[in-house]
Parts: structure tokens; C-alpha cells; sequence
């Protein structure tokens, strides 16, 4: 599987999905204006990826703002992975936030909530 | 007489702490671009960022709640998410003290008891019944007929400081009109 790269919009984050590295990531803000069709390759990206087995897997999210589509989306990102983690994978998923940014940070522990077998980790960041 | 009846309006709006009013069709190029205006009014009026973000996220959802789910299309349903334009309403403005976002479309007939329960169930709920809500909500298939995550409009009540008002007005044929406000 090769790696995705797509740069960020003033409304959809960058994107680099580099699956021979094991590292996935989305960065800055998601409201696309069709959910489905900006999301829907990188879930089909993945799950071929996660078909073809391998080592460790890393996504880092680190999403300012995402509208409820998005939500939507991310859930079916991170439903495939918690799978992949349940049959022996190891995943791990760290949720980037904004110190103090209380949004954001507690949409990762609804997140976090689902996971059992991927790592979820909390991660904060200091404004630069 | 031209610039009575607009100076009027405009003073109308005014009064009522209306700092953004659109009316017509909408798509997702005007909703990004009411959204960059809205945040920038926001940032000059040295609006706490965390009200800013509760107050964006909220226009967004009602903004392409109307986008996807107004009966008056000029491009219709089934055309992809983002290049759907439909007619209706969505206005910001500050009212004592709080920022509200409300917005009207028109919705078909035999969709109000589905819409009317939904948003009964939604206002009768905590803070903390509505996140469990939109946690389950997020792990299920959308419901027949949505395009979205369904859970729009739990998001709205989510980050609305009070429950949110809704009302429908019948107009006649099959149509209802339905209007909905959050306060921020």
C-alpha cells in the first residue's frame, strides 16, 4: 500500500497516511464539504492496508476543529484498527490537542471510550 | 424610499444583535464563506475562543443541516454531499448577552413526527445523557434518509448553553416549515 499524501484545505487537514512507515496522520481542520467522498478512500486505503498485515501502526490526530460528518468518518477510521488491534496488531492512536482546548480534548475521550485493544493516548501540545 | 426601507431593515437587524443574516440558497461555498466572515467577526469582537468554536461548530451543523435536508432544492438530492444548494435561512446574532444561531427551511410534510421526536428526545436530555447519546450515535449506521453522521443535531444541543428551540409552521400543501435556535 502507498503512501497518501494530500495537503490541507482551509476546511479539510493535511493528510499522510505512510503505510510502509507505519504512521498515519491527519492535521488541522475538517469540515469537507462531502465527508463521504474525502474520507471514503482513506477508510478503503486503509482497510487494504490492514488486509495485508505488518508491524506497528501509529495515527496521530490532531484535528482543531471537525463538524459531526467528520466525527462520523473517524469512527469509521478507528473501528477497523481497534480490529486489527483485537487480532494482534499493535495500534496505537494518539489524540493531539491544544492546551486548554477543553472541546477538543473531550472529544477524544469519547473516542478513547470505544478503544479496548488499540492504544488511545491523550496527547496535549504547547502552543509553539 | 429605497433607502428607507432598507435603512430600516438594516437598523432592524441591528437592534436585534443580528451580526449575520442570510436568506436564499445556500451551499457549501456559502456556508465556508459566511463561516470565515462569522469567525472573523468573532476574533474582532474579542469573543472568548472557546465560545468562537462552540459558535462556529453550531453554524456549521444547522448551516449544512439546511444544505442537506431543505425540501426547496435547486440542485437536487442525490447530486454528491458537497455540491448540493437549497434554499433557506440561517441567522447569528447576540441576544442578552449570548450568542444564538438559528435557521428555517422548508421540510417535507411527512418528515415532522420523525424531526419532532427526535429534537423532544434531544431537549429532554442532560449534558451528560446528551454526550453518552452522541457516543452511541457515533458508533451506529446513519439513519435511513440522512447523509450526515446523523448526530448533527446532537452536536448543536451539545454545545448550546440552553435546550434548543424549535418550532414547525404548517403551510398549507406538503410542505412544513421548520425553524430551530441555539443559544451559545
Amino acid at each position: 500500500m502507498d503512501r497518501i499524501q494530500i495537503p490541507a484545505t482551509s476546511r479539510s487537514p493535511l493528510v499522510d497516511f505512510d503505510f510502509p512507515a507505519g504512521r498515519l496522520l491527519l492535521r488541522g481542520e475538517s469540515y469537507p464539504e462531502d465527508a463521504a467522498t474525502f474520507y471514503g478512500p482513506l477508510l478503503q486505503a486503509l482497510r487494504a492496508c490492514l488486509e495485508e498485515g505488518g508491524g506497528p501502526l501509529t495515527f496521530d490526530v490532531a484535528l482543531s476543529y471537525f463538524n459531526s460528518s467528520s466525527a462520523k468518518a473517524l469512527m469509521n477510521l478507528f473501528l477497523p484498527l481497534e480490529d486489527a488491534a483485537e487480532e494482534g496488531r499493535e495500534v496505537t492512536i494518539r489524540w493531539l490537542y491544544a492546551e486548554g482546548d477543553d472541546t477538543i480534548a473531550e472529544a477524544g475521550e469519547d473516542f478513547a471510550a470505544d478503544f479496548s485493544h488499540a492504544r488511545f493516548e491523550m496527547v496535549q501540545e504547547t502552543a509553539a | 424610499m429605497l433607502a428607507t426601507d432598507f435603512m430600516a431593515f438594516h437598523e432592524a437587524s441591528r437592534r436585534n444583535g443580528i451580526i449575520l443574516s442570510f436568506g436564499g440558497d445556500l451551499s457549501e461555498n456559502v456556508l465556508f464563506s459566511l463561516g470565515e466572515v462569522l469567525k472573523l467577526r468573532m476574533q474582532q469582537g474579542a469573543t472568548d475562543a472557546a465560545v468562537s468554536k462552540r459558535v462556529f461548530s453550531v453554524f456549521v451543523e444547522q448551516a449544512q443541516n439546511v444544505i442537506r435536508y431543505s425540501a426547496d432544492k435547486l440542485v437536487p438530492h442525490g447530486s454528491p454531499d458537497g455540491s448540493m444548494v437549497s434554499a433557506g435561512m440561517i441567522v447569528v446574532g447576540i441576544e442578552d448577552g449570548r450568542f444564538f444561531v438559528a435557521c428555517g427551511n422548508e421540510v417535507p410534510g411527512e418528515q415532522v413526527t420523525g424531526l419532532r421526536a427526535r429534537l423532544e428526545h434531544i431537549v429532554g436530555l442532560s449534558g451528560d445523557e446528551l454526550r453518552k447519546y452522541y457516543r452511541e450515535r457515533l458508533r451506529q449506521p446513519a439513519d435511513e434518509g440522512s447523509l450526515g453522521g446523523s448526530i448533527g443535531l446532537i452536536e448543536i444541543a451539545r454545545r448550546s448553553s440552553a435546550p434548543v428551540e424549535y418550532d414547525f409552521q404548517a403551510r398549507g400543501d406538503d410542505r412544513c416549515f421548520f425553524c430551530l435556535k441555539a443559544f451559545i
